[in-house]
């Protein structure tokens, strides 16, 4: 580019790494003195204008450039008011010396208009000889800077151009219209009234490459359409000044700088020269611009919330001078496309934030209602990937994770939540996250793209948003990996390139970037995530000491009811055994009846009590599951059952049983609880049969106990398992009723189902499965019913 | 002289019944009936209303769990942690197969734990078992009174 020092990399490691491997460090060294050359203190001008610094308030000239010997002599002394200067005559010198006093006058009247004169401000125009000039005049720290370059047209050309600028680009038809045919405009008017071959306008990235948006070229200049130049062109001090002083020109990069010089030892010094049009640049600058084919330039910036966003830069082949009107449209039209930009990206930045919000609030809102737990947010898959403009997601909740839309495997989404959790920040983003993570390299096609929040490490609460790679070709002009190239002869002395030739080069591993609005509703998104994850865990902590509480009261009931209930039946029951043994002989056959019925009664609240006690105790002791062997317990069950006179008749058939993982306890309790059922009903029979076998599945163990007895009506068959339901009057078969709801208990707290299968008069079949691979949440937690 | 059986017991037809049991034992030894744990800690310290029945222990304490002001286990505690009484055979009777209360039993050093039977004739057995063990098999320790039987 052409206004830009080349050989420069900035001292930033980006641009070190650029750095070819041959340069050594006096050339590295080189680079360094570049990007520190004080390029605001030239010390020199162009020689298109002369420019003079003069002291306040004495209006003393302190300075002048070498090139203003062609107008007049020095001064050394306080001039003299214009109406007492001596009479012209014929002597050019004096006339001239008379023309700079009118000047400086003037100056006077401008510094008591009470300017800051921070830019330089056109005076009027002076005649010096036969040649009329623009004096321009501004303030540089403690002294005035004096600029004139002759006045080549008439200024009303400016004030013509800047007329249609405005009706090019000023009025709000280009809201609506993309970007590109802005800038299109742009520098199509910037063409228009600067002449220049080439006008491009283009945006700096945010490595500082500059890539060219749009640019207007006469028919011989070679296109640069869509060419990026590398951020090493520009060195960053230069960045600085061009944010400063918006507008800069080198009508001939071939020509010989005219030194300041001082008038007196007070003029010894270095003026900054940052807002003078007539700034000397860089001779590697000059040049990078001879290198480029450039022998004239301008660019003017583009600065978007005072910050450099681009620039509208102009190159000609040959020289090319643009008096200050024009210089002012052109700085006028880089304002107005500025503000254009500005108030296109904050209304798209405003637009877009809208869109998250009620994305934000819609996906809130379900979480919430949801009872508040994050893994939720997966439930609305699309919601949340358009939240983050995103292809995929992932939402880790207590550290459960769920993966929605196009995402890597499970096992690598995890280590990369536990990479976002050591960034230790709320909100984590990156579009190339290869190169911060580099394990992520491996799925670049599906995440190079990462905005991740935390909503809490401490519930392990994140959610990731996955941004695929965008690969593109970028076409450089010239390769940004060779900036700078030795000189052949000594070796060691700085250019800058001298290729502008396209060069290829294919970029990976970046995603669409992330905007400032995504990321700014990101971190609102993670607050409001964050506070139903708090009050989500609030609610569970006051529901878990509720919960302990109830099981503390129904602890203390069952514990009254075992001492308290059970005491009176006793007493029944004692007495009654005591009048029997007392007075027994004393009784009528019917009162030796009626007594035992008492005793026969109390009995059976007592074991009602007992099986209660014992159906409540399943349902919340704490399983301990260890291995069981199914075949010994039913073995010892049966032996027992053998040997009783009210079951010797049966016939049993017991296939292989498996061994289970289970609570031995518990599992002593079931199987006692069928194998009693089966016997009972089955004790009418004149053959009774019982089969205990078992089956396989995949996921489940089966165990099934079978009787050829009284069978049931499949009916009835949801009230098997209740708690005192009975399908059978009390006369034809004893029981509480409790037995079968135990054995349902016990299985369901291991996390098996139970079933039942009958057919009355032909015997029922009872069965259980229980999962192979056993539930650790089921087998830990009591249920809490009584 | 036989050292007594000291009897624990608040509810009126529990300490009938035990009593009728512990007769039907036919053991020699008096029976001295307390009705709740301060009482029965006053017996064995000898003090309040038992300050004047001299010293020594019983052959064996038949404490029921349940009891008003001071219960079995607090008083079991205190028995345990008395250098004087501490080796007293201590035999718990409660209502309950609550296995909280049998494990808090055993770890306060109560050398039986027996539920009273719904049944009974069982119960009478129990009684009978316990009163063969502890009060006659059984070595009392030195210092063990015996006395008349007596109700208090």
């Amino acid at each position: 580019m052409s206004h830009t020092l080349n050989a420069k990399a900035d001292v930033e490691a980006n641009a070190g790494a650029r750095l070819n491997a041959s340069l050594d460090d006096q050339l590295a060294a080189q680079f360094e003195a570049c990007s520190t050359e004080p390029i605001h203190t030239p010390g020199a001008i162009q020689p298109h204008g002369f420019l003079f610094t003069i002291a306040e308030p004495s209006f003393e000239i302190l300075q002048y450039s070498a090139n203003a010997l062609d107008l007049l002599e020095p001064r050394t002394g306080h001039s003299s008011p214009a109406g007492s200067s001596p009479q012209p005559g014929d002597d050019p010198r004096a006339m001239l010396r008379d023309a700079l006093d009118q000047i400086i006058a003037a100056a006077r009247v401008e510094c008591e208009r009470a300017q800051d004169l921070a830019r330089p401000t056109l005076m009027g125009i002076f005649e010096l000889g036969d040649t009329r000039f623009d004096a321009m005049l501004h303030r540089s720290r403690d002294v005035l800077v004096l600029e004139l370059e002759r006045a080549e047209r008439s200024t009303g050309e400016g004030f013509a151009a800047m007329q249609s600028l405005v009706r090019a680009l000023g009025e709000g038809t280009h809201r609506s219209a993309p970007l590109s045919s802005l800038c299109e405009t742009a520098a199509r008017e910037m063409h228009r009234i600067t002449g220049f071959g080439r006008t491009l306008v283009y945006r700096f990235d945010a490595d500082g490459h500059g890539e060219v948006l749009a640019e207007c070229i006469d028919g011989e200049y070679e296109s640069y359409m869509g060419h990026r130049f590398p951020a090493s062109d520009i060195p960053s001090q230069a960045r600085d000044l061009y944010l400063r002083n918006p507008i800069r020109i080198i009508p001939d990069a071939n020509y010989t700088p005219a030194e300041l010089q001082p008038t007196s030892a007070r003029g010894v010094r270095a003026t900054d020269l940052t807002f003078a049009g007539l700034r000397s640049v860089s001779p590697v600058h000059l040049e990078y611009m001879r290198n480029m084919g450039t022998l004239a330039s301008m660019s003017v910036s583009i600065i978007v919330k005072d910050r450099l966003w681009g620039l509208i830069s102009c190159h000609h082949a040959g020289p090319r001078y643009l008096p200050y009107s024009l210089r002012l449209a052109a700085e006028h039209l880089g304002q107005i496309l500025a503000l254009q930009i500005e108030s296109r990206e904050s209304l798209r930045e405003a637009e877009h934030g809208l869109t998250l919000r009620r994305l934000l609030v819609s996906l809130v809102t379900s979480t919430a209602e949801s009872g508040g737990a994050v893994e939720s947010l997966a439930d609305a898959p699309e919601d949340l990937m358009r939240f983050g403009s995103a292809t995929g997601a992932a939402v880790i909740s207590e550290g459960r994770l769920r993966l929605v839309g196009d995402t890597p495997p499970p096992a690598q989404v995890t280590a990369l939540a536990e990479w976002v959790a050591l960034q230790a920040r709320d909100v984590v983003t990156t579009d190339r996250l290869g190169e911060v993570y580099p394990p992520a390299r491996a799925y670049a096609h599906q995440v190079s793209g990462l905005l991740a929040i935390s909503v809490s490490q401490l519930h392990r609460n994140f959610v990731l948003w996955f941004r695929p790679e965008v690969s593109r070709t970028v076409l450089w002009a010239g390769n940004p990996n060779k900036s700078a190239t030795r000189d052949e002869g000594d070796g060691m002395r700085l250019h800058p390139r001298r290729s502008f030739a396209t060069w290829r080069e294919d970029i990976g591993g970046r995603a669409e970037p992330w905007r400032a609005s995504e990321e700014a509703v990101a971190a609102e998104f993670r607050h409001a995530m964050l506070n139903i994850v708090l009050r989500r865990a609030e609610e569970v902590a006051s529901l878990a000491g509720e919960l302990g509480r109830i099981n503390k009261e129904l602890e203390a009931f069952s514990y009254s009811v075992s001492h308290d209930l059970r005491a009176p039946l006793r007493h029944i029951t004692g007495y009654a055994d005591l009048v029997r043994d007392y007075d027994g002989a004393k009784l009528s056959e019917r009162g030796v009846r009626f007594l035992q019925n008492i005793k026969d009664s109390a009995k059976f609240a007592g074991t009602l009590v007992d099986d209660l006690l014992a159906f409540s105790q399943m349902g919340r002791t704490t399983l301990r599951p260890t291995r069981v062997a199914m075949s010994e317990l039913v073995q010892s069950i049966v032996r027992d059952r053998r040997m009783d006179p009210a079951s010797a008749s049966i016939e049993w058939e017991i296939g292989p049983l498996p061994e289970l993982i289970a609570d031995p306890v518990f599992m002593q309790v079931v199987m006692q609880n069928l194998i009693d059922n089966a016997v009972k009903y089955s004790s009418t029979r004149e053959h009774p049969r019982v089969e205990i076998s078992s089956e396989d599945t995949d996921e489940a163990h089966l165990v099934r106990v079978s009787d050829n007895g009284v069978g049931f009506d499949m009916r009835y068959v949801n009230k098997l398992f209740g708690v005192f339901q009975r399908l059978h009057g009390m006369e034809e078969f004893s029981g509480t009723g409790i037995g079968l709801a135990s054995v349902r208990r016990a299985i369901e707290r291991h996390g098996g189902t139970v079933h039942a299968q009958g057919e009355l008069d032909r015997g029922a079949t009872f069965s259980f499965a229980l999962p192979k691979a056993a539930r650790a949440t089921a087998a830990g937690t009591p249920h809490n019913e009584a | 002289m036989l050292k007594p059986i000291l009897l624990v017991e608040d509810n009126p037809n529990d300490l009938e019944l035990t009593l009728i049991a512990l007769e039907r034992t036919h053991l020699a030894n008096d029976v001295v009936v307390v009705r709740d744990g301060e009482d029965a800690l006053d017996y064995l310290f000898s003090r309040g209303r038992h300050s004047d029945r001299g010293t020594g222990n019983p052959a064996v304490v038949l404490l029921d769990l349940k009891l008003p002001k001071v219960n079995g286990l607090e008083v079991l505690r205190e028995i345990r942690g008395d250098p004087q009484i501490k080796s007293t055979p201590v035999v718990m009777l409660t209502s309950s197969k609550e296995e909280s209360d049998l494990v808090r039993s055993y770890e306060l050093g109560a050398n039986a734990f027996v539920v009273k039977p719904v049944e009974f004739t069982h119960f009478v057995e129990a009684i009978s078992d316990l009163g063969v063990f502890w009060a006659v098999l059984n070595e009392p320790p030195p210092g063990s009174m015996r006395s008349h039987r007596k109700h208090g």
